[in-house]
């Protein structure tokens, strides 16, 4: 244990996966991890935050605050301050590529578009509607009804000559939709193909609804896959910018851990009289 | 007559205490007050914002909180315009539909809707319907006598329904009983201010409001037990903006509205159901207890949009109340339909924007079932102060 912590961490807790990033004071991120959230959120967070500090080398009182978000960010007892998605993303994109003015965060669970101000705040967002439809389950149920894993997505859609149309995209119905495609002849990698184009279309309305301004950023689980970049940046008819490997995942982290270190050093600054930080604060002392 | 509600529940650890007051709360058979009655005791319903309940008690009713419910009003929809507040209708609704039975019903002109709602009880029910008639202008010399006569009055009817005159004694012991009442939970509101991780706003709640639905006896030994145990829990303090609640003085907001606000938010001090903390220090015990309990109506009092008196302008008071709360900022919401909370919501706003004070304006019903957009709009609201 150091006698001064100077890291601190962002956790955003997802449906699917939980993300860690440990952050030190210059912004760099000294360790991060992802795992599958499960069902005790709580418990998300506290394995993904061990992982994160063993890859850094660090103890859990080196981390002076604790930021979450996510959709279980209310469910993480140990945090400092809970940040909304949108909120956490913006700044992670921001972070990575300075010029984002329009951010598409496709989830596990969720799909967000969000357009940003000249100082990275969010002037407006949409949100999907509070089904699976146009998310990451929808493309992992698809992939589940012809028995290939998540994982197999990306791969399998890249072996796609002809994107199979897809009607609709209700994760409950598609089981019907795949089998009849099935049943005509159709190959599971243009099924997988089409799925993800339908995908595509959803996420450009979405977009259209906030105004979409350039450069357009792409987070969030489901952009690790190439094909759905690739789509979306041919429908949009320009580049866009998605974080490299991983990170396309770990942005809300990213974000969360920088509005972290924003919060406490404002809360430094004014002599850690909020009470919120009494404990943190005396961590560093 | 010693009626006991609560089934020898007193001496419960914390989690128990919160968990029973949470259950009494959202159960709209109201069992505490029908145990009260299946017992021999009489019932007193007063409807919304202050009430002298000690007047009540010093006859041996039962003083019950009429404060509506989470509940459809399908007998009284048809007693009430579609564009009145819904406390209204469901709190008629409770009566009607026998959930909340009761020997005496007193409502006081706090608007222009709750002024006839004595008479639409009288209507519906053969028992005495009363509307109290606080001081209209608080500011006059004679209000005070004013006053103490209509509580003779009031003394009178309420004399009638429990088949018994009580003294000026019996009036001081039962003042006791309210001063202690009000002593701890002005101790819980003090916990809440200065270490408000050590007790949410919902669970602040539910221990207050309780107390409209048992006997304050009962309410005092639960209060004085819980109390040291919520000192001594270990939680952990957040980095979350101090906030003031106001809105919550007549209608109530749903608990998950609270548990909302509870997640990203330190509710340091609210005018939820303010009436059970209306007067602010004990009411003496010598001299005429009805004079007393007038004049720490009018003197000694906090504030609400019903009630009108020159030297507490009510936007003067919130100031007051952030500020001695320590808040960072307001959230001013007010019951749909209620226009005596819409119409204060200017006044806020302005004193708010002159004293430079963030503040988050909203409305609410309390059957509304939904907090998702609320949530979004508040955790932006919070997350543009924390992250200015």
């Amino acid at each position: 244990m150091t006698n001064q912590p100077a890291t601190v961490a962002g956790l955003d807790v997802g449906s699917t996966y939980t993300k860690a990033v440990l952050l030190d004071r210059d912004n760099v991120i000294v360790g991060r991890a992802l795992i599958k959230t499960g069902f005790k959120l709580g418990d998300a967070a506290e394995r993904a935050l061990t992982a994160a500090l063993e890859q850094a080398g660090l103890q859990r009182d080196d981390v002076a605050y604790i930021a979450t978000t996510g959709y279980g960010r209310f469910q993480v007892p140990f945090r400092n301050v809970n940040i909304t998605d949108l909120t956490a993303t913006a700044r992670g994109a921001r972070s990575l590529f300075p010029q984002t003015h329009t951010i598409l965060d496709v989830g596990g669970q969720t799909m967000k578009a969000s357009r940003l101000d000249e100082n990275g705040k969010v002037r407006s967002f949409r949100l999907n509607d509070k089904c699976a439809a146009g998310t990451g389950a929808f493309l992992e149920k698809t992939a589940r009804y012809m028995g290939f894993s998540t994982e197999e997505v990306g791969p399998l859609a890249a072996t796609s000559k002809e994107a199979v149309a897809i009607s609709g995209v209700c994760a409950v119905f598609a089981e019907s939709e795949v089998i009849n495609h099935l049943s005509q002849g159709s190959s599971p990698a243009d099924i997988m193909h089409g799925s993800i184009a339908s995908l595509v279309d959803r996420s450009l309305q979405l977009m259209k609804r906030v105004q979409i301004e350039r450069e357009i950023t792409l987070v969030g689980g489901i952009l690790r896959f190439e094909t759905m970049v690739r789509i979306i940046s041919e429908k949009l008819g320009s580049g866009v910018n998605v974080p490299e490997g991983d990170m396309v995942q770990f942005a809300a982290a990213l974000g969360a851990a920088l509005l972290a270190w924003q919060r406490l050093n404002k809360v430094q600054a004014a002599g850690g009289l909020q009470a919120g930080l009494a404990e943190p604060l005396g961590a560093l002392a | 007559m010693t009626i006991r509600v609560l089934n020898g529940q007193h001496d419960l650890s914390l989690d128990d205490a919160l968990h029973l007051c949470r259950d009494l709360m959202e159960d709209t058979d109201f069992p505490t007050v029908k145990r009260w009655r299946e017992a021999g005791g009489k019932v007193l319903g007063h409807f919304q914002v202050y009430f002298p309940e000690e007047i009540a008690h010093a006859a041996g009713l039962l003083p019950v909180k009429m404060r509506g419910a989470p509940i459809e009003a399908r007998q009284a929809e048809a007693r009430f315009g579609s564009y009145l507040c819904s406390i209204l209708k469901t709190s008629l609704e409770l009566a009607l539909s026998g959930r909340v039975p009761l020997d005496m019903f007193v409502s006081h002109p706090i608007c222009d809707a709750a002024r006839n709602l004595a008479a639409v009880f009288g209507r519906n029910f053969s028992y005495p319907c009363q509307i109290l008639y606080l001081p209209q202008n608080a500011n006059s010399a004679h209000s005070a006598q004013y006053l103490r006569d209509e509580y003779a009055r009031l003394k009178g009817e309420v004399e009638a329904v429990a088949g018994r005159a009580f003294s000026d004694d019996d009036l001081r012991a039962s003042i006791g009983v309210f001063n202690e009442n009000r002593a701890l939970l002005h101790r819980l509101y003090a916990i809440k201010r200065d270490t408000p991780w050590l007790l949410s706003a919902d669970e602040a709640y539910v221990l207050m409001a309780v107390g409209g639905l048992i006997p304050r006896e009962e309410h005092n030994e639960l209060l004085r037990g819980v109390i040291p145990q919520i000192t001594a829990r270990t939680a952990k303090p957040q980095d979350r903006i101090r906030v003031v609640f106001e809105g919550g003085f007549c209608e109530q907001p749903p608990l998950d509205l609270l548990r909302t606000i509870a997640q990203f938010c330190y509710v340091v001090d609210d005018d939820l159901l303010i009436g059970l903390r209306w007067i602010q220090q004990d009411v003496p015990l010598d001299g005429d207890p009805l004079y007393n309990l007038a004049e720490a109506y009018l003197e000694n009092s906090s504030y609400s949009p019903v009630q009108h008196d020159l030297r507490k302008p009510k936007e003067k008071m919130l100031l007051q109340r952030l500020q001695a709360a320590r808040a960072d900022a307001a959230i001013i919401t007010a019951a749909k339909m209620c226009e005596p909370g819409l119409d204060e919501q200017v006044a806020y706003s302005k004193a708010l924007d002159e004293a430079h004070i963030p503040y988050f304006i909203s409305e609410f019903e309390e059957n509304m079932t939904s907090f998702d957009h609320m949530q979004i709009q508040l955790e932006t609201f919070v997350e543009n102060l924390l992250f200015a």
